[in-house]
């Protein structure tokens, strides 16, 4: 795949494509994504002749169109948002369609958010009904609270009352996002559980509820690295249909990614190293896939791999911490030894299991590779 | 009558309907069996082997359950040999079951194999594959072999499905007449065939010149109703029949080889190979299931995935169920289905059952797509060839069966016993267990094995079960070898296999062991496992051992797991109690043993490496850091000095008394004798003890004694006699290479040779330059 992420988080796999047609100039950093690619929306919305789900702004035919890129019956192209597999997006949206939730799993870097966020887009028109999930996220974020001026002032009413995102969404019938949802307290993930399954928000204060309106269903990310935080219940994990994004597919993908990204980053940090030769390159996101899958490249060896996700994102920034150090330290141009050090930190996680298994890596496979013996020596000697 | 797909337009007696089907299609299956039902034919003609005729009747007996297969192979040379693969779903099995219940005459009508499977031949023709002779015609042919090996799939395909099988099924639900979809595949495949660009294959023309023939054959055999089942694509071909002249002229001067064909049982997952009609259907499970429950397919499947999935202990309601089929209905219609196919179900069950994680899927996959069925023959069948190999191999190793008891020795550096011995052991992995190896007595070298040879009648229904792994005894153990690999538990397993196919001499096995065993090591947890798995390969690598087997492979997977057990046991050798820590012991002497046998710098190297780490890493149980030190010192990398200086600081009086203790045993145990000839350890034992006073002596000497009272009585006793001595130290002789007369020691090897019995190089070249 390599696909993109719209928020702020730093991400491996983000290649924003160019807006399509000349919008107004903002002064906002980061436009949503409806307002991005409104042109691409209203032109898919025009050719769209396809039954739609009720409330949804296209049908799911047109919905994956708008994700995946194409060129429409008039002529239009419509530019891909999300390049991978087409099956996981056609699941992702038949999902929505049949009104269960749906979970985005990943790890860090393969695109959940942006997929979540263009799917809403792309679905009810309207990208912003979005709780972002921390440690911190209470339950009045995802159900309501109050405005305690008017509480105390008129008494409980409809008036007081502060909505949710979610709660909004299920009055207009949007599609409401929940980002990193396993980073939510267990108790408060599972006020989703009657929103999810009841399609409705009792408010006890007043002796009513909020019922959904067709066309609302949630979008919730979660990292499955991080499965361990608060993972779900499995009354609350039944609700959702489970899609995992993968990390990219090919070597060659994997590498124009991080090329590109470090390119970005050197610019930015305005390192005066060069450009990194794209063999070094080559050698680190070898190196990260094949621990990543546990076996190398050629198929022959299996690995173990270790506790770290070794995300492309974290081969990113190996590389970027290399160019810092041979900008700095060194003569300038990426050498074994600038990215031994940051490299060695990213594999190891755990300071007595991944040490083992980076050492068997070193010894296995980096050892008897031609070419090879620098980053060994170099690696050795930071171990 | 029903609609028929063709009727022949000639002044011949016997009309003929021509059924186009869908190799192992479950979909043509029933509805070929309708049209027979309905047709009820006098004469029934299968697209197959006529080499097979004969075993026809074969397949309503009782005993014979499907999958099976037809096998057809050469008589002198079984490797040399084609499967017909047969399911219940098989249209084709189908329609001779309904000619043998209905008593008509059923025949097989492709081209025979006895023109196909030519002695000459380098490749036999296993998967009769057009357009795979063609190398010249370049990307042409990939376009055409598609449509041509599963044309209904392929229109299915292009058609929107994912899965030929529902294609079929809606096609044939929607028109509610099966027959009458016979003479719409028949204009289809007209079309299509049409539409290809002719592709030229002159076995392609013979085999339905062949079926052509057949067909006059049987028409002018007086039959009224012939029924001819074929594959869909040659549908065209037989319906226009050109002249008889015509096909008589391709098939003449055909090369003739002689034939054997009988029945062998199948498997679900070798359906999944393609070979015979060259369809390899890639979910025989499923194609089972709609076979099965011609209603409501999608409901009947989710049940039994979500039952398996409770038999794993896995959660998966009613309520699941329900919401996948929900899903895999919405993604067929979003895909412009009318009905979910496999693609779409595997994609509801991932999503809703298994929350994303594929590994559920692969149990799926394994127990239910492809299934894990055994078909079963009768006791009737001719004997499979592998049977008439065994019997040729033991006439050529004049081995008669016998059921009495015998015992054998076979001398392996003859190279008929050495052919025995590899026969039998190959009988063993096939779970024939013909023969069984008696533990050899000490004095027996390891040319010698003894063999006590019992035969039981079972081995041929053992041999036939077997018949499923190859044609002959060293390909069906290749084969098995491999699979038994496949579902190695773990390391020991593995290594075992690998010295059953090693002494079977498999040599097309032994890559495929090493890389499992490799894939296994790198993945093994357990670092003992590695341990043990070494020692039998480092002796093999190094002795080659007589049955000369080739050893690169195996030097690399040594290497592998040397390193892995660098890398590993340091931490392995935390926190030992005292029975873990003896064994662990144990597992370092082999392995240490192990990697003084290899000869290897790098490997030694890095042994030693990590034996220094174990003697200086603190807290380590005392036996595991005192046997560490031993072997430093044994192998010249710690002087006396040092290792004294680590003895008395081990057995200081601020040690804990239980670890010192364990630390002069590690260092001691087992070496009484060793102690009293070896200097190096006498001159640290000693110096040390003299070095003590007489105060620090007494808290230590209950330590010590606790080794000393492991020894011998007669090797305590000398030890305290060569105590007594002092430092009369030259007990033994010390020779170095340079102190002896090359020359003269070399006249003396012959002899010795041949005393040992064993092959002597040195005679080629008697020259002294071969010393160093």
């Amino acid at each position: 795949m390599s696909a993109k992420k719209g928020n702020s988080k730093p991400t491996a796999t983000a290649v924003i494509p160019a807006p399509a047609g000349a919008s107004a100039p903002t002064t906002v950093l980061r436009e949503h994504a409806e307002q991005q690619f409104r042109e691409e929306l209203e032109a898919l919305a025009r050719v769209d002749d396809k039954p739609r789900p009720p409330r949804w702004k296209l049908s799911p035919w047109a919905v994956a169109t708008y994700l995946l890129g194409g060129t429409l019956s008039d002529g239009f192209v419509v530019s891909p948002k999300y390049i991978g597999s087409r099956r996981l997006i056609e699941i992702a949206i038949a999902t929505l369609a049949t009104d269960r939730a749906l979970l985005l799993l990943g790890v860090p870097g393969t695109a959940k958010s942006w997929v979540s966020e263009h799917l809403s887009a792309a679905v009810s028109g309207d990208s912003t009904m979005l709780v972002q999930g921390t440690a911190g996220t209470s339950e009045e974020a995802i159900r309501y609270g109050w405005n305690y001026a008017k509480l105390l002032a008129e008494g409980p009413s409809m008036g007081a009352l502060v909505p949710s995102p979610v709660m909004r969404a299920m009055g207009d019938g949007k599609i409401a996002r929940v980002e990193e949802l396993t980073r939510i307290p267990a108790d408060v993930q599972d006020t989703l559980i009657t929103i999810l399954s009841e399609k409705t928000l009792p408010i006890p204060e007043l002796g009513e509820e909020v019922q959904a309106t067709k066309g609302f269903n949630v979008i919730a990310t979660a990292n499955n690295r991080d499965k361990g935080v608060n993972e779900l219940s499995s009354a609350l994990r039944r609700r959702f249909n489970t899609v995992v994004l993968p990390v990219p597919d090919s070597a060659d993908e994997e590498v124009k990614i991080v090329q590109t990204r470090v390119a970005a980053l050197g610019r930015a940090l305005e390192l005066p190293a060069e450009a990194p030769a794209l063999e070094e390159i080559r050698r680190l996101v070898t190196i990260f896939r094949e621990l990543r899958e546990g076996r190398t490249t050629d198929g022959k060896t299996k690995l173990k791999s270790p506790t770290g996700t070794m995300s492309t994102a974290e081969a990113i920034s190996v590389v970027g911490h290399g160019l810092a150090l041979a900008a700095h330290f060194g003569d300038g141009s990426l050498r074994a030894g600038d990215v031994a050090a940051g490299l060695v930190g990213v594999v190891v996680k755990d300071p007595v299991q991944d040490r083992a298994v980076w050492q068997e890596y070193l010894e296995t496979v980096v050892k008897e590779r031609d070419g090879w013996k620098d980053l060994y020596r170099a690696c050795r000697d930071v171990s | 009558m029903p609609a028929t797909a063709t009727k022949k337009p000639s002044a011949a007696t016997g009309a003929v309907h021509i059924f186009g089907i869908r190799h192992h299609g479950p979909g043509s299956a029933r509805s070929v069996r309708q049209a027979l039902k309905e047709l009820r034919p006098d004469c029934v003609l299968v697209e197959g082997p006529p080499d097979a005729d004969e075993l026809l009747p074969l397949l309503v007996h009782k005993a014979m359950k499907p999958p099976v297969a037809l096998l057809v192979y050469a008589a002198d040379k079984p490797s040399h040999a084609v499967y017909y693969p047969f399911a219940a779903f098989s249209p084709e099995w189908q329609a001779i079951q309904h000619a043998l219940t209905a008593k008509v005459s059923v025949r097989f009508m492709d081209l025979p194999q006895a023109h196909q499977l030519l002695p000459e031949d380098a490749e036999p023709p296993k998967i009769p594959e057009p357009g795979e002779n063609g190398e010249t015609e370049g990307d042409a042919v990939e376009h055409q072999d598609e449509p041509r090996r599963d044309p209904l799939g392929w229109m299915a395909e292009a058609a929107g499905f994912s899965d030929g099988e529902r294609w079929w099924e809606h096609m044939v639900e929607h028109r509610r007449d099966g027959t009458d979809l016979f003479a719409a595949i028949g204009e289809a495949m007209t079309a299509l065939r049409a539409e290809l660009p002719r592709h030229d294959d002159l076995r392609e023309d013979r085999r339905e010149a062949f079926m052509r023939r057949t067909i006059r054959a049987a028409q002018a055999g007086g039959f009224q109703r012939i029924a001819v089942v074929c594959g869909a694509w040659h549908v065209p071909a037989l319906a226009a029949m050109p002249s008889a002249e015509h096909d008589e002229a391709i098939l003449k001067g055909l090369p003739t080889a002689k034939v054997k064909a009988t029945w062998v049982p199948w498997t679900h997952g070798r359906l999944t190979y393609a070979s015979g009609y060259g369809a390899g259907i890639e979910s025989p499970g499923w194609y089972e299931h709609i076979w099965k429950h011609a209603d409501h397919v999608v409901p009947h499947w989710l049940t039994r995935v979500a039952r398996l999935l409770r038999e794993e202990d896995l959660d998966a309601s009613s309520a699941h169920i329900i919401e996948t089929v929900r899903l895999a209905e919405a993604l067929a219609a979003m895909r412009g289905q009318p009905l979910p196919g496999l693609a779409e179900l595997n994609e509801a069950i991932c999503t809703v059952l298994c929350f994303g994680d594929d590994t559920p899927m692969r149990l799926i996959h394994r127990k239910l797509i492809v299934g894990e069925k055994l078909g079963a023959v009768p006791d009737e069948t001719p004997a499979v060839p592998l049977q008439q190999d065994l019997t040729r191999e033991q006439k050529r190793l004049k081995l008669e069966p016998s059921a009495d008891f015998t015992t054998e020795d076979y001398d392996l550096r003859k190279p008929l016993d050495l052919d025995r011995s590899h026969l039998l052991h190959r009988l063993n992995l096939l779970k024939v267990p013909w023969g069984a190896v008696e533990q050899a007595g000490g004095k027996k070298g390891t040319f010698h094995e003894l063999w006590r040879l019992q035969w039981q009648p079972e081995f041929a229904v053992a041999l036939i079960e077997a018949g499923v792994w190859g044609n002959t005894i060293v390909d069906a153990a290749t084969a098995r070898t491999r699979d038994l690999a496949d579902h190695a538990p773990n390391l020991p397993a593995l290594t075992t296999l690998l010295d059953g196919a090693l002494l079977a001499d498999l040599p097309d096995a032994v890559p495929y062991l090493m890389r499992q065993l490799e894939s296994e090591a790198a993945l093994t947890s357990d670092v003992t496992h590695l341990m043990d798995a070494l020692p039998p390969l480092a002796n093999v690598l190094r002795y080659g051992d007589v049955r000369k087997t080739d050893t690169t492979m195996i030097g690399h997977a040594v290497r592998g797991i040397v390193a892995r057990i660098c890398v590993n046991l340091p931490l392995a050798c935390g926190s030992l109690d005292n029975d873990a820590a003896a064994q662990m012991f144990e597992h370092i002497l082999k392995v240490d043993a192990a990697i003084g046998l290899l000869q290897d710098d790098a490997m030694r190297r890095e042994w030693q490496d990590v034996l220094h780490r174990l003697a200086d890493r603190p807290g380590l149980h005392g036996l595991i850091q005192g046997r560490a030190c031993r072997l430093l010192l044994d192998a010249g990398e710690f002087d006396a000095e040092e290792a004294a200086k680590r003895l008395s600081l081990a057995l200081s009086v601020a040690s804990d008394p239980t670890q010192a203790a364990g630390w002069i045993e590690g260092l001691l145990k087992g070496s009484g004798l060793i102690l009293l000839h070896d200097d190096a350890l006498w001159d640290v034992l000693d110096g040390w003890v003299a070095s003590l006073s007489a105060e620090a002596f007494l808290p230590v000497l209950p330590l010590v004694r606790r080794t000393f009272s492991t020894f011998h009585a007669p090797e305590r006793r000398q030890t305290g006699e060569r105590a007594r001595r002092g430092s009369a130290k030259k007990t033994s002789m010390t020779t170095s290479a340079a102190d002896f007369d090359v020359a003269r020691a070399e006249a003396v090897l012959p002899l010795v040779a041949k005393l040992l019995g064993i092959p002597l190089d040195l005679k080629s070249s008697p020259s002294p330059e071969s010393k160093p």
